[in-house]
């Protein structure tokens, strides 16, 4: 063999290792690190976002596109494990983008971590207001904020009852702290009256007296809003005493709270933001009723579809800017200016300057409940701007 | 006397009374095994959950009536109880200063506890109800109690009452007592000190198991209680004299009727730290706690 030819099999070789090298290069998935709670006290949120999620894989990962990988971590619900978590992911695994916190404790703690190391962050599951506090840059969240939870409860309100007078009865909880800041400065402007106010600390477990003072006050609505067996314990004290549940406003309504208030609590309101029984399921969003409730027993609601949207959201920005696959700052910029819906409900996705979603709440009534689900109807809707209420001053 | 007043007065002593009786019957529990064998139990609060959710498992998946769910889980604390004394509580017996032993081998079942719900019941759902024992309401005058509540309050002071005749009045109660007094003096007299240690882990874990079934008929529950309920019984423990089961017994239903009263007149987040404070006022006088031998 002549030295040109050596030197064109030498070149033939090198074109062809780089060219495999760039083949490998494109299939390598795209990593997302999901760093969510599995165990803890918020275990049952954080693996029923993770069942959500899996259900998207098929969908957001079709055959002749980049795949995304969901690398999933469990945080243990403390706030210093998701930190340590979210390091990892970025050092280690050096994953484009994180996600998966449900509870705004862990979210918290990881929008630090994100904003300082400018990794985008997309918060499927967690309402508390600063997660995207004017500055934010890298943090998205899919959630409406708490306290425009409060803000939509007021609106809902005034238009069954102008003047209305509400008991709220609320957990010591941040998240539940940011949801009675923005009814109270809701109602204020909706000329509707809050009386009484009570503030259960954290651990309670019996509201009897409670209840009975609710009722002495004779409201024409209650918003009972507790965390966790506490919200069910008041749900029921409430009507045991004599509240009709036409006057219960729960803030929020996953498939676990709605199953356990029970056929008692026909006739009551709950908030959310996707449901089951909504009236204009997109035909992918029946699917994935279907098939979630096929895998869980149970259909699912918010907390579950935002997960599953949140899959969906991360395959439009990669599909709207290709390179932002390997660049952080290109994909936080193509989620930034997404414009979508969200695939099972058809609702708006759009962001503000500070990550917020344009906000959203959907107002169901309970009319049966049974071992396997629930039917409720659609009575309400609203959507506001982030920033209609001083969200970011209410709550701090 | 307007119904609102007499509403509120009447749910104030009904709560009271049942938070009382449940907080009376796990510091009983507790103050059993550690009168008898020094065992300060930190696990009790994971013990209560247990029960509670054996309980919901039962009635809800199995499909068991409730009362029998119940029965069948108090039931189930014997060889539970006794499988647990059998590998790990009487190697300690002989061990001095064992109380610390105890407390922490009871931090590492609590830990194991904890890490099994966390991956069981806390996948499964993040609330439990159990079914109603009785359904209905009942009118004490203008008040309505849920019958399903009132039942449980009247099981919890029953079961009182039982567990007060037991340890007063029966052969083992007086062993039992003998044993909390003086051991090696008991032991003189002919007590199986070894087997009344045993029993009486046994009689306290049912005595918790039964606390905790019967808080999930009138509570819902999740899995944060049982850390709540581990300080309280530790805090009734210590007011009332540790292994003293008369202080227990007060100091519970002095707990419940405070939480009920503060809550009122105060606000409830000043109730759940009221008996705090108060502990820490008492034992800066009596710190041997108020009925303490």
């Amino acid at each position: 063999m002549t030295r040109n030819g050596l030197g064109g099999c030498a070149l033939a070789a090198g074109v062809a290792l780089v060219l495999m090298g760039g083949t490998a290069l494109a299939e390598d998935p795209v990593k997302i690190g999901f760093v969510t709670e599995l165990t803890g006290p918020w275990a049952f949120f954080g693996t029923s976002c993770v069942a959500g999620l899996k259900l998207a894989d098929a969908q957001i990962n079709p055959p002749g596109k980049r795949r995304i990988e969901f690398v999933t971590i469990d945080n243990q619900t403390q706030p210093a494990q998701a930190v340590a978590a979210a390091r990892n992911l970025d050092v280690q695994s050096k994953v484009l983008a994180l996600s998966g916190p449900t509870s705004s404790d862990t979210a918290l703690a990881m929008y630090g971590y994100a904003e300082q190391n400018k990794v985008p962050f997309v918060v499927p599951v967690a309402a508390f207001p600063q997660l995207t506090k004017p500055g934010s840059r890298y943090t998205f969240r899919i959630e409406p904020d708490a306290a425009g939870w409060g803000y939509a409860i007021a609106q809902f309100v005034a238009k069954k009852k102008p003047g209305a007078k509400i008991a709220l009865v609320y957990s010591d909880f941040a998240l539940m702290r940011a949801i009675a800041a923005g009814l109270k400065y809701s109602a204020a402007k909706a000329g509707l009256k809050i009386e009484p106010e009570i503030v259960f600390p954290q651990g309670s477990n019996d509201a009897t007296v409670q209840a009975a003072q609710v009722l002495a006050a004779a409201p024409d609505f209650v918003v009972p809003i507790g965390a966790g067996a506490f919200d069910n314990t008041l749900t029921n004290q409430l009507l045991d005493i004599g509240i009709k549940t036409e006057q219960v406003i729960h803030p929020f309504g996953i498939t676990t709270q709605v199953k356990n208030w029970g056929k008692r609590s026909a006739g009551s309101y709950y908030g959310t933001f996707f449901d089951s029984n909504l009236d204009e399921l997109t035909p992918e969003g029946k699917s994935f009723v279907e098939a979630f409730r096929a895998q869980n027993d149970r259909p699912p609601s918010y907390l579950e579809n935002y997960c599953y949207v949140t899959a969906h959201l991360i395959r439009e920005a990669l599909d709207k800017d290709p390179a932002a696959a390997d660049d952080r700052e290109k994909f936080r910029d193509a989620v930034a200016g997404l414009n979508t819906k969200e695939t099972t409900s058809g609702i708006p996705i759009t962001f503000d300057k500070n990550g917020a979603r344009k906000e959203y709440m959907y107002f169901m009534q309970i009319q049966d409940v049974d071992a396997k689900g629930y039917k409720a109807k659609q009575q309400f809707y609203i959507e506001w701007d982030p920033e209609v209420i001083p969200v970011y001053d209410l709550v701090k | 006397m307007s119904n609102s007043t007499i509403i509120i007065a009447l749910s104030t002593i009904t709560t009271g009374i049942m938070l009382g009786t449940i907080f009376s019957l796990v510091a009983v529990g507790v103050t059993i095994v550690y009168g008898s064998i020094w065992m300060p139990n930190a696990a009790n609060g994971q013990f209560f959950l247990l029960a509670a959710l054996f309980a919901w498992s039962a009635s809800v998946s199995w499909g068991l009536h409730p009362a029998v769910a119940a029965l069948l889980v108090i039931g189930i604390s014997v060889p539970f109880s006794w499988l647990l004394e059998i590998l790990l509580v009487r190697r300690f017996y002989d061990v001095p200063n064992r109380n610390i032993s105890y407390f922490v081998l009871t931090l590492g079942i609590t830990q194991v506890l904890t890490g099994i719900f966390s991956v069981t019941y806390g996948v499964w759902s993040d609330q439990f109800q159990l079914p109603p024992i009785v359904k209905g309401v009942t009118f004490l005058g203008p008040f309505p109690i849920a019958n399903n509540r009132l039942a449980a309050m009247l099981i919890a002071a029953l079961l009182l009452a039982a567990l007060f005749a037991l340890l007063r009045y029966h052969r083992y109660g007086r062993a039992l007592r003998a044993v909390f007094q003086n051991r090696e003096a008991a032991a003189l007299r002919g007590v199986d000190v070894r087997a009344i240690y045993r029993m009486s882990f046994i009689l306290g874990n049912g005595v918790i198991f039964a606390g905790g079934v019967l808080f999930a008929f009138a509570y819902a529950v999740d899995l944060t209680v049982a850390w709540t309920m581990s300080v309280t019984a530790f805090a009734i423990m210590i007011i009332g004299g540790p292994g003293s089961v008369v202080g227990a017994l007060i100091v519970g239903m002095v707990f419940g009727f405070t939480q009920a009263i503060v809550s009122i007149f105060a606000s409830p987040t000043i109730a759940a730290f009221s008996y705090l404070g108060a502990m820490l006022v008492i034992l800066l006088f009596r710190p041997s706690g108020l009925f303490a031998r």
